[in-house]
């Protein structure tokens, strides 16, 4: 029987039934379209905590003197060859940077907080959220910068602010006690605010000079993108700094890479509950089709149809409305997402989400690869869904069915 | 708290507030110009230098929940090395706290166990008073971060009363806007302010009485309080000073802070 005859049939049969195949239709582009909005939510939230994990001072792959992660301290630290840079590509190299960072306790007029101090070269952080915030007064300007900035929640719980004197207590290398007093050039604005209570920034030169070393304690290297080729970069920079540990993202942010890895695996979960419900719905009404077709199926049956274009026409008829019901659906989710625009604001319940690592803002995205896995997946599931039916419709003996 | 002017607490407490009369300086405000802020603060700060003291004190700790009034005994040689212990009450005696130089020790007979205090641990207070490990651990070198001025001086009882302010260079690592000390000519402190950087004072150190122990004249009980809070505050009465004592090397060491050893 030619597939022609057979397409045929089966769109007369869905159009047969426009309210019953309607109603399933809606069905499956709510279904489908919910599916690519949650996706494309999820995506957001996972690269969002990526980035933001990434611009915490991390980067894709680091270098740290061994023991720092265990026991922060001057001691833990490294020198670094004034001329040197990474072995990486230009076009896969996003920046680099090399810093200080120690704890000091910080203290204004009333308050003392702990604090991480961090001595960076401010050409070189773009490549962390301190190069992208939003500053109230001035940012610094260059790695022998003498003043600081520190973030909004801290500047709150010190009760100081701009052109304020702070003084900071840290350790020197020698294992005695450095104190200074350090201008506020700006406070910032992070997106999180652990990130504004825990790091206070000044010039590296400065931070070298107090604690009388030209060393640093980390190099952070970020990559284009989303840090693929991140092992390669390791493994250059663990060539290169042999006695060094070099750590990735994953490793200094686990609780990051864990989210993310939770996230593809939240999406499959939600997927398979979704399609799930849909297929009960989709079986019935094959089979429901099937049934009050009997007669006409034993007569195809009858004339010479056989077995095989009986189950052709009845997968057909699922996959023909799937198609149609996940082209549907991603068009309807994708104009949702068109409609979210820049993202849902967050900020009612921000506090908590800062919590979590991520911005208040969550900003959906769409991936082409989940679009196809989820039409393909979809497709897929129609047929299975149809499989039942068809085995229904072969079982029906052309006599049985003429004679009723 | 922490705070203060930036020389050590205890030489403060122990000798730097204290004057002398036998303080080899001619008599201060009798020249035609006076002292300059800096002689009136360097000249206190020289009696001093070199020197031991053994000094019996007790500090009142006022709470708005609770007082508490402990006995202390303290040693100082120069304004590197000093050694305080508590005598009383029975449950804090036997605490001491040794500095040499810039660090720190506190022992705990209860616990057996001895801290090198860590910077983090610097600002925390003290014995629960209003002052902080870093009030004690100031080194005289804090002079150079300030400008002093002389900024009033009147006659009163025979003396010359100056008030001398002191503003913090522009690095120095002092949180405070200003302090503004008002000081005898014989180097009795009466009182010391200090203010935040919008310039509203915050606390003050107040001598309550000055009387002469050792055969120096010094301010003999002194309080600190946070101008905001009237009920709570720190107060300092020296019981006995002695000057000059002889002091075995081996008091300022950390077997020593442990052993409980007295000279």
């Amino acid at each position: 029987m030619p597939l022609k005859l057979l397409t045929q049939l089966s769109c007369r049969n869905l159009f047969r039934h426009k309210r019953r195949n309607l109603m399933l239709l809606s069905a499956i582009v709510v279904a489908v379209a919910g599916v690519v909005v949650l996706n494309s939510l999820l995506r957001g939230f996972q690269y969002d905590m990526q980035e933001a994990a990434v611009s915490n001072l991390t980067g894709h792959a680091k270098v740290l003197a061994p023991g720092y992660l265990d026991d922060p301290s001057i001691e833990k630290s490294f020198q670094l060859a004034k001329d040197w840079r990474p072995d990486v590509a230009d076009d896969q190299l996003e920046g680099w940077a090399a810093r200080i960072r120690i704890p000091a306790v910080i203290m204004s007029e009333r308050e003392t907080r702990g604090v991480q101090f961090v001595g960076v070269d401010p050409q070189r952080e773009s490549i962390s959220f301190l190069g992208s915030v939003a500053h109230r007064g001035e940012a610094l300007q260059s790695a022998a910068d003498r003043r600081v900035v520190i973030g909004e929640s801290l500047a709150e719980q010190l009760d100081t602010d701009v052109g304020r004197r702070l003084v900071l207590i840290t350790q020197g290398a020698d294992g005695l006690n450095r104190e200074a007093g350090f201008r506020i050039a700006g406070v910032y604005d992070a997106d999180g605010e652990n990130l504004e209570k825990i790091f206070v920034f000044t010039g590296i030169e400065r931070l070298q000079a107090l604690v009388d070393a030209e060393v640093v304690t980390e190099v952070s290297v970020k990559l284009v993108g989303n840090g693929a080729g991140e092992s390669s970069i390791k493994d250059s920079l663990a060539a290169f700094f042999d006695d060094l540990d070099v750590l990735d993202w994953q490793e200094l942010e686990p609780q990051a890479a864990a989210m993310f890895l939770f996230a593809d695996a939240a999406m499959f979960i939600w997927f398979l509950i979704m399609m799930g419900a849909l297929i009960f719905g989709l079986v019935n009404t094959l089979i429901t089709a099937v049934m009050e077709r009997i007669k006409e199926l034993g007569m195809l049956r009858a004339v010479g149809m056989r077995p095989g274009a009986v189950v052709m026409q009845v997968v057909m008829e699922s996959t023909l409305i799937m198609a149609v019901g996940v082209v549907l659906g991603i068009l309807v989710g994708w104009l949702f997402i068109l409609w979210l625009g820049e993202g849902i604001d967050l900020s009612r319940w921000a506090e908590g989400v800062e919590m979590a690592g991520m911005r208040s803002l969550l900003v959906p995205r769409l991936f082409m690869n989940d679009l196809v896995l989820v039409a393909g997946l979809s497709l897929f599931f129609g047929f299975v869904a149809s499989l039942y039916p068809a085995w229904r419709a072969v079982k029906i003996k052309p006599l049985d069915a003429l004679r009723r | 708290m922490r705070g203060i002017w930036r020389y050590s607490w205890l030489a403060w407490c122990l000798a730097v507030a204290a004057s002398t009369v036998q303080a080899a300086s001619p008599e201060p405000g009798l020249s035609a110009d006076g002292p300059t802020a800096q002689e009136l603060v360097a000249g206190a700060l020289d009696l001093t230098r070199g020197r031991s003291s053994y000094a019996e004190m007790e500090m009142v700790v006022q709470r708005p929940e609770w007082q508490r009034t402990s006995k202390l005994v303290a040693w100082t040689r120069g304004r590197k090395d000093a050694l305080i212990r508590f005598t009383a009450p029975a449950k804090d005696a036997g605490n001491a706290t040794l500095k040499q130089g810039e660090k720190m020790w506190t022992f705990t007979p209860k616990l057996n166990k001895t801290i090198r205090l860590p910077f983090s641990l610097m600002s925390q207070s003290w014995a629960g008073s209003d002052f902080s490990y870093n009030d004690l651990s100031r080194t005289d070198k804090l002079l150079e971060y300030y400008d002093l001025e002389i900024i009033h001086q009147v006659e009163d009882d025979g003396h010359i009363i100056y008030t001398v302010e002191a503003v913090p260079h522009d690095d120095a690592p002092v949180v405070w806007g200003k302090e503004q000390m008002v000081m005898r000519d014989d180097y009795v402190l009466i009182s010391q302010t200090y203010f935040d950087q919008s310039m509203q004072p915050i606390k003050r150190m107040e001598t309550l009485e000055i009387g002469e122990l050792g055969g120096r004249t010094f301010g003999t009980r002194m309080r600190m309080a946070e101008l905001d809070q009237t009920d709570s505050y720190t107060e300092l009465y020296y019981a006995t000073m002695d000057w000059d004592v002889e002091l075995n090397d081996r008091l300022f060491t950390v077997f020593s802070l442990q052993s409980g050893a007295t000279p």
